[in-house]
């Protein structure tokens, strides 16, 4: 029975019929999992843009903490605290040196200062560029000061004139698309809103 | 193909046949994760669970399978699994999914798998087939702690995140880096060959 012609296409058939049913069911049923797991880390990474204190690590806490104080709009996130707005967060990307990097930065209300900086995908060697996720190199971006920035330089590595962040040490080229996408799209944010 | 026992399936994998370092085959994954001792665990019982059920799972359905399509038929199945080892890490350990990240579904295309498949879980019944999975499983996942283990302690100073070494150690940048794999590999292969090349002189010398 083997040889003819049609038993390997019927068996090839059944085979994936039964793979893809019991996949889909498992990616159904870990659907919600999933996406609670990505709203969660969405959330805490613009908590932390706004340096915005989160005492209860908690999944529901922390919804209830960014449902009270930020709104969504677009592709961005406006921080209220009451009714005054106090910042905005949005999105910034570019390329790395081994593959896309997506990140958020937070720019007080009137534009004169990021409030906070995080990567929420970024693939650069662990330990060099791999860096820029670590505390060290994103707190440098806490309430930076960018008033005075000229021609769209908004972040500048020491030790150039008008510099005002660190580069990671051996990590020249990640550092560098850092700043440039970052200076090109905090350009077009504020440019934009500016001129609304 | 004669009937193997339990215990010399796992010595096969796990040292004799080491599909890593005797064999040389699955090294490219061998090479991407280890600069961190807890993604190799991870990679390791991810490839284990694949290699294990693949294996069993091809070997249940062996008799069923007509010859000229069961490559079609154990890359399905393969595929089926590290999807579910994917999904599985993407809603409970969302942090590893996030750090292995590309080289999850990169085990469909390890060596090991499809080399076992075809080199055991064909000719063989599926509870030797599901051990000689485990067996392989353990001896990929051995070498990359092994590796991982210098490549963190010298690249980091710490051992599965945790810091060892003191201020005093310079970390060396390449541990971290590709290369650095390259050489602990290399070493690894020259160590266990002299040593399995000298159980096998004595063993000619004896008889």
């Amino acid at each position: 029975m083997k040889k003819t012609f049609w038993y390997p296409i019927v068996f090839m058939s059944l085979l994936t019929a039964i793979f893809t049913f019991v996949l889909a069911f498992l990616e159904v049923s870990t659907a919600d999992k999933v996406a609670e797991n990505q709203r969660y880390d969405l959330q805490t990474k613009i908590l932390y843009v706004f340096d915005i204190p989160v005492e209860d690590t908690s999944v529901d806490a922390v919804d209830r903490l960014f449902s009270d104080k930020i709104t969504e709009d677009g592709d961005e996130f406006i921080y209220k605290e009451g009714d005054s707005i106090e910042g905005y967060a949005f999105p910034v990307a570019g390329s790395g040196l081994w593959g896309g990097i997506v990140g958020y930065v937070g720019i007080s209300e009137d534009y004169s200062t990021l409030l906070g900086l995080t990567f929420i995908t970024q693939s650069e060697t662990p330990g060099l560029g791999g860096r820029i996720e670590e505390e060290e190199f994103l707190s440098q971006f806490r309430n930076l000061d960018v008033a005075d920035a000229t021609e769209g330089n908004y972040v500048v590595y020491n030790p150039s004139p008008g510099g005002n962040v660190d580069a990671i040490a051996g990590a020249t080229l990640t550092s560098k698309s850092v700043a440039n996408f970052m200076n090109v799209d905090i350009h077009k944010f504020i440019t934009e809103r500016k001129g609304e | 193909m004669a009937k193997q026992s339990s215990k010399e399936i796992f010595s096969l994998g796990v040292w004799s046949d080491n599909p890593v370092f005797r064999q040389l085959i699955g090294i490219c994954s061998a090479l991407a994760v280890t600069n961190s001792l807890t993604n190799s665990l991870i990679m390791g019982l991810g490839l284990t669970f694949v290699t294990a059920l693949s294996s069993f799972t091809i070997s249940a359905i062996r008799q069923f399978t007509p010859k000229h399509i069961r490559m079609m038929v154990q890359v399905l199945i393969i595929a089926a699994y590290v999807i579910i080892v994917d999904i599985f890490l993407k809603a409970y350990y969302p942090e590893f999914s996030k750090t292995l990240g590309a080289y999850v579904g990169l085990i469909i295309t390890n060596c090991i798998i499809m080399g076992r498949a075809e080199a055991f879980a064909q000719k063989n019944k599926p509870w030797p087939s599901f051990l000689d999975g485990i067996a392989n499983g353990i001896g990929y996942s051995a070498v990359l702690l092994f590796i991982a283990f210098f490549r963190e302690l010298m690249g980091f100073g710490t051992l599965f995140g945790f810091q060892i070494l003191g201020d005093w150690w310079t970390s060396w940048t390449i541990m971290i880096m590709p290369p650095s794999a390259f050489f602990l590999l290399a070493i690894v292969i020259w160590i266990t060959h002299n040593i399995q090349h000298r159980n096998e002189k004595s063993e000619v010398a004896k008889s």
